[in-house]
């Protein structure tokens, strides 16, 4: 299946054109990629935020596709949900019921109430298995890695079952090294970011990211490779704007306006958007068991989020040193409305802040709001306080 | 000596200012705004340089304000009109708290502190009811231009109560009356009271405080600051000719200065932490 390309339209197109070609795709909920695939012959994995070890997917031959909701009207899985949930889980059971996306498997995880209870919801309404990944709740634990390289061994075998066709060890190895390097290229992307926030806008990087969530990585990294030198030779201005890390973003998504009009006022330097996709923080070496390699990856070299437990990475020390890391200034503590893992942290977040004495803006957001006006004053008149007083 | 450039990017018009270090004004320009944003940001810039004698290199920073702050790529940052008018006005009259700004389609005031910090701001509804636009409209209904209404006002003796302030529903009102035989002097005065007593209620809205500063282009009519004046039964401020349309580019460029200190002081932080040179274009930011 890797021969397909779902996704040419970025291709033979100057930077402004690929950008372009890009936010058309990520906003289209249609999912043309997705369909192309299936098309194809190809079949899908649908998976659930934050994080999935899309490898193994990948490895069988089947397109990992990130279930992260969507700008839709979730007119039928409001039925299913309550009005007190978030808003990705709906919108992300609407993809399946509206029939914009065919899957062929779906995994969730426990990384809340909701999201643990979408597989058996969404399993009542499709035909097609869906499962629970359940990452270790306790990543500190001895056992977690042993525990969790179990449980990829047994998503390996539901793989197997979609796919119609073991997945060795080798294949494995060949889709780590695949991912390996869509990292490093997002890395890149990232430094970008940091080192010349002038040369990338929020929202640009944003919907670079993000379309890696739609197409084979092999895909994505062809991107990437040629899109990130067009953006270190980009002739941009730089101007005199506040550095700011955006905390909030790691599972339901800021709607794109909102984030370009976060990048209106501000160099968001480093954040958690899509926060999963760069999960694991460095190469991961397969060696001969490819899956305990991953299993350690995702517990010893991995970032952090809300719905990860791990008393080795308390939250807010965590967003300290990504503030110092990325040299910000202040920072934008977000959360999706309704979601109890974020607005948890926010407390946590704010106090420790307050102590380190770095000016933080706090808000809310929903990924299907559409007047960012008055949160657009608002941070302006913050980051104006920060400039001139 | 430093040089910085205020572009306030408003509805109706662009304005830029150069101010000089001492805060004296270097040369000043006005230019019809248009819907080439970024294209007439940059003629200003270049007329005001040529009003100064004074090459672009001359100047140190740039800062954009207005509703098309935004798209001014070339600036060095950009600030809201709320805070640039605030700037502005206790630029030219310190004891200023209370800032009304009537634009060609906003109305804007807002309550300062001691510092010219804004401590609370209200903006008009999103149509362009009690705005320069209404007053344009009236005038237009009536055969005349828009600088005409000022002339024209000042020969009245009386006006008619125009119930609304609406640019659409104030044609009728407009024909209703002339059809009565008022004469088109008054109702343009009717139109100005109209507009002020809706600037009065937005201003009640932020709790206002006297000194009051009237700023924006309407304000160039005498008899809007004559109104203004007795409906607030106070005196008023009202930057002399037509300084009154570019206070808000002013404090844009009082707010580079304060920048330029700031950053000659070491305050860090910012992406770069010095003014770059002004070349190539930025990321496209909607």
């Amino acid at each position: 299946m890797n021969e397909v390309v779902v996704f040419p339209e970025w291709r033979e197109k100057d930077l402004d054109g690929i950008l372009g070609a890009c936010l058309e795709l990520i906003e289209d909920t249609t999912f043309p990629t997705v369909k192309r695939w299936r098309d194809a012959g190809g079949k899908v994995v649908g998976h659930f935020q934050v994080y999935f070890p899309e490898e193994l997917a990948d490895a069988a031959g089947l397109l990992p596709f990130k279930v992260r909701g969507a700008s839709i009207d979730a007119s039928q899985a409001d039925s299913r949900f309550g009005s007190y949930l978030c808003s990705v889980v709906k919108t992300s059971l609407e993809l399946a019921l509206s029939e914009r996306v065919h899957l062929d498997l779906f995994v969730t995880h426990p990384i809340c109430d909701a999201a643990r209870n979408l597989a058996a919801v969404w399993g009542r309404n499709v035909s097609y298995p869906c499962q629970i990944l359940y990452l270790p709740q306790n990543a500190a634990s001895p056992s977690a890695a042993t525990y969790l390289r179990g449980e990829y061994d047994r998503l390996r075998r539901v793989l197997e079952g979609i796919a119609g066709a073991p997945v060795p060890n080798e294949a494995l190895r060949r889709s780590i090294t695949r991912f390996n390097e869509n990292r490093a290229l997002l890395r890149e992307l990232y430094a970008i970011k940091r080192e010349t926030p002038w040369q990338v806008a929020a929202h640009e990087a944003y919907v670079l990211t993000a379309v890696g969530g739609l197409v084979p990585r092999e895909e994505h990294n062809a991107l990437l490779r040629t899109v990130l030198p067009l953006l270190r030779s980009r002739a941009a201005h730089a101007q005199d704007r506040i550095r700011v890390v955006f905390e909030g973003g790691f599972c339901e998504q800021p709607p794109l306006d909102l984030i370009r009009s976060i990048g209106r006022s501000c160099y968001v330097v480093d954040d958690d958007f899509l926060i999963g996709m760069r999960w694991i923080l460095d190469d991961v070496d397969p060696g001969k068991d490819p899956l305990a390699a991953l299993a350690a990856a995702y517990l010893e070299g991995s970032g952090y989020s809300p719905v990860q437990h791990d008393p080795r990475k308390p939250k807010e020390r965590m967003l300290l040193d990504r503030i110092d890391r990325s040299d910000a200034r202040a920072a934008i503590v977000s959360s999706a409305k309704m979601c109890e893992p974020g607005l948890e942290e926010q407390v946590a977040y704010v106090q420790a802040l307050d102590g380190a004495r770095i000016p933080h803006f706090v808000t809310e957001f929903e990924e299907n709001m559409t007047t960012f006006e008055q949160l657009e004053i608002q941070l302006e008149t913050f980051v104006e306080n920060l400039l001139f007083d | 000596m430093r040089l910085v450039a205020g572009i306030d990017v408003g509805s109706t018009y662009t304005k830029a200012l150069l101010l000089r270090e001492d805060r004296s004004i270097a040369a000043h320009a006005l230019e019809p705004t248009g819907f080439r944003l970024a294209e007439i940001a940059e003629t200003a810039l270049r007329r005001a340089l040529e009003r100064a004698g004074l090459a672009r290199d001359a100047v140190d920073y740039i800062v954009a304000t207005g509703f098309g702050r935004h798209q001014v790529t070339f600036a060095d940052v950009h600030v809201t009109d709320i805070t640039a008018a605030a700037r502005g006005a206790t630029l030219l009259f310190p004891g200023t708290r209370t800032v009304l700004d009537v634009g060609g389609q906003t109305m804007k005031a807002s309550r300062l502190a001691e510092t010219a910090k804004v401590k609370a701001f209200r903006l008009n509804d999103k149509c362009a009811a009690g705005t320069g636009a209404f007053l344009e409209k009236t005038a237009r209904y009536m055969g005349y231009s828009t600088e005409e209404i000022g002339p024209l006002v000042a020969t009245s003796k009386e006006f008619p109560a125009i119930s609304g302030v609406c640019a659409v529903f104030a044609e009728s009102e407009v024909i209703n009356h002339l059809s009565h035989g008022v004469a088109p002097a008054d109702i343009m005065h009717g139109a100005i009271v109209s507009l002020v007593g809706r600037s009065v209620q937005l201003m009640k809205r932020v709790k206002m405080e006297p000194e009051f500063t009237l700023i924006g282009g309407i304000l160039r009519f005498e008899t809007m600051v004559r109104v203004a004046r007795e409906a607030l039964r106070a005196d008023v401020n009202v930057p002399e000719g037509d300084l009154v349309q570019f206070v808000a580019a002013l404090g844009a460029a009082q707010l580079g200065h304060r920048r330029l200190d700031q950053l000659a002081g070491g305050t860090p932080a910012t992406a770069t932490g010095r003014a770059e040179a002004r070349t190539g274009v930025g990321p496209a930011e909607g």
